[in-house]
């Protein structure tokens, strides 16, 4: 039944509402839920502006979205951990329960994961839907039960701070650590946040926008900053007091993934979260030289997601003031699911940093 | 004084023999050993033809070498573990005691590393001396004993060989791993030894030349070959090596075409290790790596425990005698020189005339 309003891709420059059909309990871990905050992501708009990025390729409409929390409306009859009316943050990406990725603890390379709001390579299967739409379904496993005290609006944030959750587990980020991260947008600042929490001494959180710096700062998000526009890299490192052992890197642009390299200490970490667009020049010899690592980071696998909600649920644990990081300082904008197309827009100019859109009434 | 006659590099294009005097015990846990066997570098050339390796510049005269091998001719009094007579493998860097790399476990990596044969560009320091000479000291703890049935050949082998062991440790290869060796020089050929001495199940070496490709089976170093420039691209590598992806790529090149292969052959989850210098920065194709979330190690000489670990595969290859070793090291083996000799076989190397390894006995 057509019942299910749905902001849909239906190709470049091209968004549009439409009633879609709703989806219905088929297995009984399945889980119904509407969806009421999602958060817009940079994905997004390289599909609405350019079609696609790397190996994904928009071929046919598709639903928007993959950065959600909503309320259980139905459960299947072996769900045990949810019941209907229980808040939670929505894990949009689906693996297959049989192949060796999965099998072997790496879920998210399984090569038949079905993640929302992504083509799907076989040109003629179905896309995965996206979260923008009223309701989503999801198997028990992949949604994480939110704690009476964190809003909607954070359940949105809990797959972007995921990102950085599982690029700081793949590097150990620890306690005593000296991390830089290049890249102020959400994914950095989320990624800083997180090495935080996981106990960093120093987060220095590096720039060319002076507000973004100021943001992560202000928000708490970061012990130190750098504006890369205006200084060297010997000034990055005496700013903060040493070199890093540890390089968050968030950008993609080739000049940072140098940067990291050169102002590593020798028997440091790289995590490399940002997409390029291409190859990156990369001082391979310096890197060796100093036995760098180097961690790929995609997406997020095994209890992220857990970790993630739990990050929020200990900062938020004695109310909104007394929190020691302000996450919801990231939301800059809010909107109706009405006007979400404007959303897009907005996001699309780069006017925002995180904007949220309300699920359909 | 006791004469050392050393091989010297005084700038570039200029080597002559020249006497210096021997070193003596100073430390009590010093060493001099007799060298006997020095193997040539591919580092060693590029200071003869260019004078410097990046920020190393040679700016006065160096003895040369740091493959070496040799017999224990004197001993401090607090050396334990050696006595006079012992073959020995020269482990060629000291680093600093105190140095917080050191401290550390990745002696490697220390600041204050004073390797033979690396100049030292520092005005009123000397050189590290090279190893191309007759005496030359150490401390106890930078010689690994040579077991009685393995040649001072094969030890003055151990340096590279120690490269290969460093880097397979770096990338953890161990049993029933599938491993793709980029390089079939002397290193990449170690390497890939290496990695089948550590019980890789399949070991794939790539390079330009059909005649090095095939010494790399010859040896017993290689279950597979592929030869990149004739062979076809990163698919036709995969069907060679019989549609395996490998889960380990050890890079002994340092080139770019070699890099790019790597990281698109390379299983996800894999591991990649980067052994071979390259010239300056590469094309790197970092988001396919962060997809497939594989992890890069660069890979730097050789640290704690490595010395041990090579001469410990050349006993255990060699054990049985060398009908039944099962990788013949010996083959890289393609020329000897005598101490006199020593500037006709840098000459010789420098031509790139085909030679694997070559030996220079250490001078009468």
């Amino acid at each position: 039944m057509n019942t299910n309003e749905s902001l849909v891709l239906n190709k470049i420059d091209d968004i549009s509402f439409q009633f879609l059909e709703t989806p219905t309990i088929t297995n009984p871990n399945d889980v119904i839920v509407q969806v009421k905050k999602t958060g817009i992501c940079g994905s997004d708009i390289h599909f609405y502006a350019h079609g696609g990025f790397g190996y994904f390729r928009l071929n046919k409409p598709m639903v928007l979205g993959h950065e959600s929390s909503g309320v259980v409306v139905e459960v299947g009859n072996e769900v045990k951990s949810l019941k209907v009316g229980d808040k939670v943050a929505i894990e949009p990406g689906v693996p297959s329960r049989f192949s060796d990725a999965y099998k072997s603890g790496h879920y998210n390379l399984c090569p038949h994961m079905v993640f929302a709001a992504t083509p799907n390579l076989d040109i003629n299967g179905p896309s995965a839907p996206g979260t923008l739409c009223k309701y989503f379904k999801s198997p028990e496993d992949f949604l994480v039960k939110l704690p009476d005290h964190l809003s909607l609006e954070l359940g949105a944030l809990v797959e972007p701070l995921s990102v950085g959750v599982h690029a700081c587990k793949i590097g150990s980020v620890k306690f005593g650590d000296i991390v830089v991260v290049f890249g102020a947008g959400p994914v950095g600042l989320l990624a800083a946040s997180t090495a935080k929490k996981f106990g960093a001494t120093k987060v220095m959180v590096v720039d060319v926008v002076e507000s973004k710096l100021e943001m992560a700062l202000r928000l708490n998000m970061a012990t130190h900053v750098f504006n890369s526009k205006n200084g060297t890299l010997d000034e990055m490192i005496k700013e903060l007091g040493q070199r890093p052992n540890v390089v968050l890197e968030c950008s993609g642009a080739e000049v940072c993934i140098q940067s990291g390299v050169h102002v590593l200490a020798p028997g440091g970490r790289f995590i490399q979260v940002g997409n390029t667009t291409g190859p990156a020049s990369f001082p391979i010899t310096e890197f060796a030289t100093k036995e760098l690592t180097l961690f790929g980071s995609f997406r997020y696998g095994f209890d992220d997601y857990k970790t993630g909600v739990a990050l929020l649920d200990a900062n938020y644990k004695d109310g909104e003031d007394k929190a020691g990081i302000n996450y919801l300082g990231l939301i800059t904008h809010r909107f109706k699911f009405k006007d979400a197309i404007e959303a897009y827009d907005l996001v699309r100019a780069g006017k925002s940093v995180k904007c949220i859109i309300d699920g359909p009434e | 004084m006791v004469a050392n006659p050393s091989l010297v590099l005084n700038k570039i294009d200029d080597i002559s023999f020249e006497t210096y005097e021997a070193p003596e015990i100073t430390e009590s846990t010093d060493v001099i050993v007799e060298v006997k066997k020095t193997g040539i570098c591919g580092s060693d050339i590029h200071y003869y033809a260019h004078g410097k390796i990046g920020h190393f510049v040679l700016t006065k005269p160096m003895v040369l070498g740091h493959e070496s091998s040799g017999i224990v001719t004197q001993v401090g009094k607090g050396v334990t573990s050696l006595k006079v007579g012992d073959k020995v493998a020269i482990e060629p860097g000291i680093p600093s005691r105190f140095s917080d790399a050191y401290k550390s476990g990745h002696y490697n990596l220390c600041p204050h590393m004073s390797f033979a044969a690396t100049p030292n560009s520092t005005e009123g320091e000397p050189n590290p001396p090279g190893t191309l000479c007759k005496y030359f000291k150490s401390p106890e703890d930078f010689l690994v004993k040579l077991p009685d049935h393995v040649s001072l050949e094969l030890g003055a082998m151990v340096e590279p060989l120690t490269v290969g062991v460093h880097a397979s440790r770096l990338g953890s290869v161990k049993f029933g791993d599938i491993v793709a060796v980029f390089g079939a020089g002397p290193v990449g050929l170690l390497t890939a030894a290496v990695a089948k001495s550590f019980g890789a199940a399949a070991v794939i070496v790539i390079d330009i030349f059909d005649n090095k490709l095939q010494m790399a089976k010859d040896i017993g170093a290689a279950t597979h070959t592929f030869n990149s420039k004739t062979g076809g691209d990163y698919k036709a590598l995969i069907a060679a090596f019989d549609g395996q992806e490998p889960n380990v790529v050890l890079e002994c090149t340092g080139a770019e075409p070699c890099i790019n292969t790597g990281v698109n052959i390379l299983a996800q989850g894999g591991r990649f290790v980067q052994v071979g210098n390259a010239p300056g920065p590469v094309k790197f194709p970092i988001t396919e790596f962060a997809t497939k979330e594989l992890t890069l190690f660069g890979s730097f000489r050789y640290g704690y425990g490595d010395y041990k670990t090579a001469v410990s595969i050349l006993d255990a290859n060699y054990k049985n005698g060398k009908d039944k070793a099962p990788i013949d090291f010996e083959a890289l083996i393609t020329h000897r020189f005598d101490f006199k000799d020593a500037i006709k076989a840098y000459d010789l190397v420098r031509a790139g005339s085909g030679a694997v390894k070559c030996i220079i006995s250490g001078p009468e």
